[in-house]
C-alpha cells in the first residue's frame, strides 16, 4: 500500500514538532558547554577598530563607557563591557562608567569593573570611576559636552565627581578621549553621534547586541564610529585581542555548533520541500 | 546560609519558570514574566530617585533652599490634565513645550548624524594611480562599485514618482527589482544576526543553569567546559 503524500518522509521533515527542535538545540548547547570543541576566533576589522581606538586614547584623557544595558541582554553586553574594561586596564587608560538607560546597567557594569580592577590592582577614583545613572537622555549629553562635573554631579556612591582624583582637569568633553557605548537600545547611538561625536569630534566606538548591529554598519563605513563589537561574537573577538578568553569566547564556541544544527535543519526542511514537491509533480503528471 | 545561595536559586527557578513557555503559554511563565517586569519597574523608580532626583532636585530644594525647584513637578503634573475635558489645554501647553524641545534637539542632531554618511557614499569608481589589476578588482570593483550599485538600485526601489513604463520607467523598474533583491539579502543578514543574538541569550542562561546553579550542587558541572 502506498503512503499518502502527507505521511511521506519528505513531508514529515518539513513539519518536525518544535519541541524536538528545542530539545535538539538544548542538547547541542549542553554538550558544547560541558565538552567544548574549541574553534578559533579571528578578530574582525570592526573589533580591531575598538581595540585600536582604546589604545590611541591620550593618557591625559578619559574613556567614557556608556553601559546602556540590563539583565535582558546581559549574555552579550556583559562580556562586551568586560572586554572593553580589560582593554582599558591593559593600556593604562582611565575610564568612567555611565548609564543613560536602563538604570540596572550601571550596577551590573560596576560589578564587572570591580572584578576587573581587582585583577589589575586598579583603584576606584584613580583608574576608574562610576558616574552612575543619569536620567534625561539628550539633556545629559548636551550638558556633558559643556561641563562634565556639573552634568554628572555625584558618582554612583553619592560622592561629588570633583572629589575623584582622576577627574582633575576634566572640565568638559575635551577631557574625554573616547566614548564606548555598550547598548541593547537603538536610540543611544544617534544621540551620542548627533550631540557629542559630530559637534565635538570625540571619537566613538560601540558595542551592540547582534540584533541591532546591522543597521549601524553605515556609521562605521562613514568613519563616525572607530569600531564596533557585534554581539557575543564581537566580545569574543575583543577577548582574543586582550588575550583573556572569557564568557563570550565560551558562548561563541557553543553558538557555532548551534548554528551548524540550525543550518542543517533549514537544509533538511528545504530538501523536504523540494522532494515533496517533486513527488507531487510526478503524481500529477 | 550565604544569601548568595538564595539569589542563585531564585534566579535558577525564575529562568526555568520563564522557559516553561517553550511548551505552551502557562501561568508559571506568566508569573515570572510579571515578576521580572515588576522588578525592573521598581528598580527604575528607586534608581531615578536615589541617583537623580534626590541629588539634583530634592537636596537643592530642601537643603540649599532653592525653593523654585518646586515648580518642576507642578509643570510635570500638568500632563495629567489630559484626562480633563475642560482643562486639557493645560496638558497641551506642557506637551507643546516638550515637543518643541525634542524637535529642536533632533534638528541639532540631524546634520552631524546624516551628513557624514552622504559624503561617505561618494566613492571613487576609478583606478588610482599605481594600482595593479588585482588591487583594482578587490579594492575598487568589489567594494566601491558594489557599494554604488547597491546604493542606486536600493534608492530606485523607493522612488515611486515615475510609473514603470516607457524606456526610462522600464529601466527604473529593473533597477528597483535588483534593489529589492539587495534589500532581501540585507534582511536575511539581519535575521541571521537576530538568531545569533537570541541564541547568545539562551546560551548565557544555559551556562548559568549548568555552571553556576548545578555547579553549586554538583561540582562536576562547575568544572567542565569553562
Amino acid at each position: 500500500m502506498e503512503r499518502s503524500p502527507e505521511r511521506s518522509f519528505w513531508h514529515r521533515i518539513q513539519q518536525i514538532p518544535r519541541h524536538y527542535v528545542y530539545l535538539l538545540l538544548a542538547g547541542v548547547v549542553v554538550w558544547q558547554l560541558l565538552f567544548p570543541i574549541r574553534l578559533p576566533v579571528v578578530p574582525s576589522s570592526a573589533t580591531k577598530g575598538v581595540y585600536d581606538a582604546i589604545a590611541a586614547v591620550p593618557d591625559d584623557k578619559l574613556v567614557v563607557i556608556s553601559t546602556d544595558w540590563d539583565a535582558s541582554t546581559e549574555a552579550e553586553t556583559a562580556p562586551q563591557t568586560q572586554a572593553v574594561m580589560h582593554a582599558c586596564f591593559q593600556h593604562g587608560k582611565r575610564f568612567a562608567i555611565m548609564n543613560l538607560q536602563p538604570p540596572m546597567g550601571v550596577k551590573l557594569a560596576n560589578d564587572l569593573a570591580e572584578e576587573a580592577a581587582r585583577e589589575y590592582g586598579a583603584e576606584y577614583g584613580i583608574d576608574w570611576c562610576n558616574w552612575g545613572y543619569k536620567y534625561g537622555y539628550e539633556n545629559v549629553l548636551m550638558a556633558l559636552g559643556k561641563n562634565i562635573p556639573k552634568a554628572i554631579g555625584d558618582d554612583f556612591y553619592g560622592r561629588p565627581v570633583t572629589e575623584l582624583p582622576m577627574m582633575e582637569g576634566v572640565e568638559d568633553i575635551e577631557g574625554v578621549g573616547l566614548v564606548v557605548i555598550v547598548t541593547g537600545l537603538s536610540a543611544m547611538t544617534e544621540m551620542w553621534i548627533g550631540l557629542i561625536q559630530g559637534p565635538y569630534g570625540t571619537p566613538l566606538a560601540t558595542a551592540y547586541t547582534a540584533v541591532m548591529a546591522p543597521i549601524y554598519y553605515p556609521y562605521l563605513d562613514s568613519g563616525q564610529m572607530k569600531g564596533m563589537l557585534v554581539g557575543a561574537k564581537g566580545a569574543a573577538e575583543l577577548e582574543a585581542l586582550v588575550d583573556r578568553p572569557g564568557k563570550a569566547s565560551a558562548i561563541m564556541n557553543v553558538q557555532s555548533w548551534a548554528h551548524v544544527l540550525i543550518i542543517a535543519l533549514i537544509v533538511l526542511g528545504n530538501l523536504g520541500y523540494l522532494f515533496a514537491r517533486g513527488r507531487r509533480g510526478e503524481r500529477a503528471s | 546560609m550565604n544569601p548568595d545561595v538564595y539569589v542563585l536559586w531564585a534566579a535558577a527557578i525564575a529562568t526555568l519558570g520563564v522557559y516553561t513557555i517553550l511548551h505552551r503559554e502557562n501561568p508559571i511563565s506568566r508569573l515570572f514574566e510579571h515578576i521580572f517586569v515588576g522588578l525592573s519597574a521598581g528598580y527604575l523608580l528607586v534608581a531615578t530617585w536615589t541617583l537623580n532626583l534626590e541629588g539634583k532636585w530634592w537636596a537643592p530644594m530642601i537643603h540649599e533652599r532653592r525653593w523654585y525647584w518646586i515648580f518642576a513637578p507642578i509643570v510635570g503634573f500638568l500632563f495629567y490634565f489630559i484626562y480633563s475635558r475642560r482643562l486639557t489645554w493645560l496638558a497641551r501647553l506642557v506637551m507643546g513645550l516638550f515637543i518643541g524641545a525634542a524637535s529642536g534637539t533632533f534638528f541639532r542632531q540631524f546634520f552631524p548624524l546624516f551628513a557624514p554618511q552622504v559624503t561617505a557614499s561618494f566613492k571613487s569608481v576609478r583606478a588610482q594611480a599605481g594600482m595593479n589589476l588585482q588591487e583594482f578588482f578587490f579594492s575598487v570593483v568589489l567594494q566601491n562599485w558594489l557599494f554604488v550599485i547597491i546604493l542606486l538600485t536600493v534608492l530606485s526601489y523607493f522612488f515611486f514618482s515615475v510609473p514603470h513604463e516607457g524606456r526610462f520607467g522600464r529601466n527604473l523598474g529593473r533597477a528597483s527589482l535588483v534593489g529589492r533583491w539587495f534589500l532581501m539579502i540585507a534582511f536575511g543578514a539581519m535575521f541571521g544576526n537576530t538568531v545569533m543574538a537570541r541564541l547568545s541569550l539562551f546560551i548565557g542562561r544555559m551556562s548559568f543553569l549548568l555552571h553556576d546553579w548545578l555547579g553549586s550542587l554538583l561540582p562536576w558541572f562547575g568544572q567542565h567546559g569553562l
